[in-house]
C-alpha cells in the first residue's frame, strides 16, 4: 500500500492528430474526494475514459493501489474496483431501474450457465440475494417507486440517481463521475452532493469528481485538479484554486464573477 | 407478483398438457405439422437470445440446425447412438461450432456480422455437398426411425417428445431471461460502455449468446431429422435462416414468448401459402418488412399494449397514478 488509491502517470491519449490528453499525472488518497475541472474539450471526459479502459492510452500509466491496470481490458478493471458514471447516464433503457442496478450486483456470486438455465436452488438463491442487496440501493436513492419502470421513460434527475446507485452496486473503492449534477436543479444537485459526500465517508469510497458547477465543487471536494488543452494547470485545495488568477483566467472566464461571489 | 408467475406457471402446465392430450386425437398430418411448428419455437427461442437480446444479427442460424440433424443422425447411423442421447449431442457439436464462429464473429457488427453469418452458411453448405459419402451430398440423408428400449416410437410418441423439448426450450430461455446471464445479453445490446463499467464482459457475453443459440438450433436440427425422417440439405440454406429471422421480428424480439407466438403463428404460413408456394419467399419477406416497419417490436407489443392499458385502469380505479 502506497497510500495512494489512484495513481496516474505521465498519461497521454491522443485521437488520430489530437493530444487529448498530455503526459497528466495525478495522485489520489484513498477516501479523498477529488474534483477535476476545466473548459470544454479540456480532456476531463477522456481522462476517466482513459482510466477505466474504454480509450486506449498512448502513453502512460494507471495504478490502482499500487497495481498496474492500464492496458487491462474495460470489465476487468471495472473488476478490480474501479467504477464510473456517465455524464449521459448510458441507461439499459429498456430494463427496468430494478435490472439496471441489479447488473451492477450480480457479479460478486455469479451463477453458471446451467444452473441459471435450470432455475435449480442454487439459482433461486443467487437471484434472490442479488435482487436483496438492489433493493437497498433502490431504497437508499429513493428509486422504490420507480422499480419495474423501464429506464428509458425515467426524468432525468432519476435516471442520474439510478446511474450512481448502479455504480455502487458494484461495489467500487474508486468512483469516478463524471458531472453528476448536470441536469439536476440546485436542489437536487444539493441532495446529489451531500449523498456523494456521505458515500465517500461512510464506505471509504474515493472519487474523482468531473463538474461544471462551481459552487458545487467548492463544497463537495477536498482538493481540485484543473485541466486546459489536456494538461494540469493548477492542483489544490478548492478555496485557493477559486482565487488563481490563471485558473479564473483559463477556466471560470465569464463564469468568474458568478463563482467568486 | 409471486402469484402472478405461479399462475403463469400453471397455465403453462395446463397449455402443455393440453397439447400433449390434444396430440392423441390429431390426424397424422396435423401431429406433423404441429411437430414442425414446436420445432420452429425452438429454434426461434435461440435465434431471439442472439439476435433479440444480444443485438447480433445472424444469417446462419439454419446452418446450426443442420449441424445438429447431420450430427445425430450420423451418430445414430455410423455408431448405433440411440436417438435420446444424439439429439443433445448433435446439439452439443452445434454449441461446439457455434462457440467456434462467435469467437471472431462477437468482433464485428452490423452488416459484417451478417456477412461474415451468410459466409458461414455457405461454408455449411458447401461442406454438406462436397462430403457427399458422409452426409449424402444434395440428395439427402435417410434419417432412420427412432426406436426405444428395441420398440420403434409412434408418430404421437415424436410429437410427445418434440413437445417436451419444445417446453423445456420455452422454460429454460425464460429461466435465461430472468437471470443474470439474460440481463447481460441485454446490457450488452444497450450499452456497451455502461456495460463494461459494471464488469461485463462484453466479448464473453456475445460469445455466449453464439453457443446458445446454436444449443437450442442444433437439438431442433436433431429433432427436425427424427420428425421429417430425412435430411434434406436445401431446407437449411438462406431462405430458412430468412425464415427464423421473420419468427422472431413477427413475435417480438427480445421476447421468449415472442419467439413462440412468431413462429407458431408464421409456422401455419406454408401451409395457407400452399396454392402460392413459389411466392412463399417473397410472401415472407414482404411480412418481414411489414413488420419492420410498422410493429418494429412485434405482436407481443399488442399484448403488452393491452396489459398496460388495463394496468392504468385498475389504477385509475384505485385512485392511484402510475409511477
Amino acid at each position: 500500500m502506497t497510500g495512494e488509491r489512484l495513481r496516474i502517470e505521465r498519461m497521454s491519449v491522443r485521437f488520430g492528430g489530437v493530444a487529448a490528453v498530455r503526459e497528466l499525472s495525478l495522485s489520489i488518497a484513498p477516501g479523498e474526494i477529488r474534483g477535476l475541472i476545466g473548459p470544454n474539450g479540456a480532456g476531463k471526459t477522456t481522462v476517466i475514459n482513459a482510466i477505466t479502459g474504454e480509450v486506449p492510452m498512448t502513453q502512460g500509466r494507471v495504478l490502482l493501489d499500487g497495481d498496474v491496470v492500464s492496458g487491462l481490458p474495460a470489465h476487468v478493471v471495472s473488476r478490480r474496483g474501479i467504477g464510473r458514471t456517465f455524464q449521459h447516464v448510458e441507461p439499459f433503457g429498456e430494463l427496468s431501474v430494478l435490472d439496471n442496478v441489479l447488473l451492477g450486483v450480480g457479479r460478486h456470486a455469479p451463477v453458471p450457465l446451467f444452473h441459471a438455465a435450470f432455475a435449480t436452488p442454487l439459482a433461486r438463491r443467487g437471484e434472490a440475494s442479488a435482487v436483496r442487496e438492489a433493493l437497498g440501493l433502490l431504497e437508499r436513492f429513493d428509486l422504490v417507486p420507480y422499480r419495474d419502470t423501464p429506464a428509458a421513460e425515467l426524468p432525468f434527475g432519476v435516471l442520474k440517481r439510478m446511474d450512481l446507485a448502479r455504480a455502487l452496486a458494484a461495489r467500487p473503492t474508486i468512483l469516478l463521475m463524471d458531472e453528476p449534477t448536470s441536469g439536476m436543479s440546485e436542489s437536487e444537485a444539493d441532495r446529489a452532493v451531500a449523498a456523494a459526500r456521505a458515500l465517500a465517508e461512510s464506505q471509504n469510497v474515493t472519487l474523482l469528481v468531473i463538474e461544471h458547477n462551481m459552487r458545487v465543487m467548492m463544497r463537495l471536494a477536498h482538493s481540485v485538479t484543473v485541466m486546459q488543452n489536456g494538461a494540469v494547470i493548477a492542483e489544490g485545495a478548492p478555496s485557493v484554486i477559486q482565487r488563481d488568477p490563471a485558473v479564473i483566467e483559463a477556466y471560470l472566464g465569464e463564469e468568474a464573477a458568478d463563482a467568486v461571489r | 407478483m409471486r402469484a402472478e408467475a405461479s399462475r403463469a406457471t400453471l397455465l403453462s402446465l395446463i397449455g402443455v398438457a393440453a397439447l400433449a392430450a390434444g396430440g392423441a386425437f390429431l390426424g397424422s398430418y396435423a401431429v406433423y405439422l404441429a411437430s414442425l411448428a414446436m420445432i420452429n419455437v425452438i429454434s426461434a427461442v435461440g435465434l431471439n437470445l442472439l439476435t433479440g437480446n444480444s443485438g447480433q444479427i445472424s444469417l446462419c442460424h439454419s446452418s446450426f440446425m443442420a449441424i445438429g440433424a447431420y450430427a445425430s443422425t450420423l451418430l445414430t447411423v455410423n455408431f448405433g447412438v440411440p436417438f435420446w442421447l444424439a439429439i443433445p449431442l448433435g446439439g452439443a457439436v452445434a454449441v461446439a461450432i457455434g462457440a467456434l464462429l462467435g469467437a471472431p464473429a462477437s468482433r464485428l457488427q452490423g452488416i459484417y456480422l451478417a456477412l461474415a453469418t451468410l459466409g458461414f452458411l455457405q461454408i455449411v453448405q458447401i461442406v454438406i455437398e462436397e462430403l457427399a459419402s458422409v452426409t449424402g451430398g444434395v440428395r439427402g440423408l435417410i434419417v432412420p426411425k427412432p426406436a426405444f428400449a428395441g420398440a420403434r416410437v409412434s408418430e404421437y410418441g415424436r410429437y410427445l417428445i418434440v413437445l417436451g423439448a419444445c417446453a423445456l426450450a420455452v422454460w429454460s430461455a425464460r429461466n435465461l431471461m430472468r437471470s443474470r446471464v439474460g440481463r447481460e445479453l441485454d446490457a450488452v445490446r444497450l450499452s456497451r460502455p455502461a456495460a463494461q463499467a459494471l464488469g461485463v464482459a462484453v466479448g464473453r457475453v456475445k460469445l455466449t449468446a453464439f453457443a446458445l443459440s446454436a444449443a437450442y438450433a442444433g437439438v431442433a436440427g436433431g429433432l427436425l431429422a427424427i420428425v421429417v425422417g430425412f435430411i434434406d440439405p436445401v431446407e437449411f440454406g438462406v431462405s430458412a435462416a430468412l425464415r427464423q429471422i421473420t419468427f422472431i421480428v413477427v413475435g417480438g424480439m427480445g421476447s421468449v414468448a415472442g419467439s413462440v407466438v412468431g413462429a407458431a403463428v408464421l409456422s401455419a404460413l406454408p401451409e395457407a401459402l400452399r396454392p402460392v408456394k413459389e411466392y412463399s419467399d417473397l410472401i415472407y419477406t414482404l411480412i418481414l418488412l411489414g413488420f419492420l416497419i410498422f410493429l418494429p417490436r412485434g405482436l407481443v407489443t399488442l399484448w403488452h399494449a393491452g396489459a398496460r392499458r388495463s394496468r392504468a385502469r385498475t389504477f385509475a380505479a384505485a385512485g392511484e397514478g402510475t409511477p
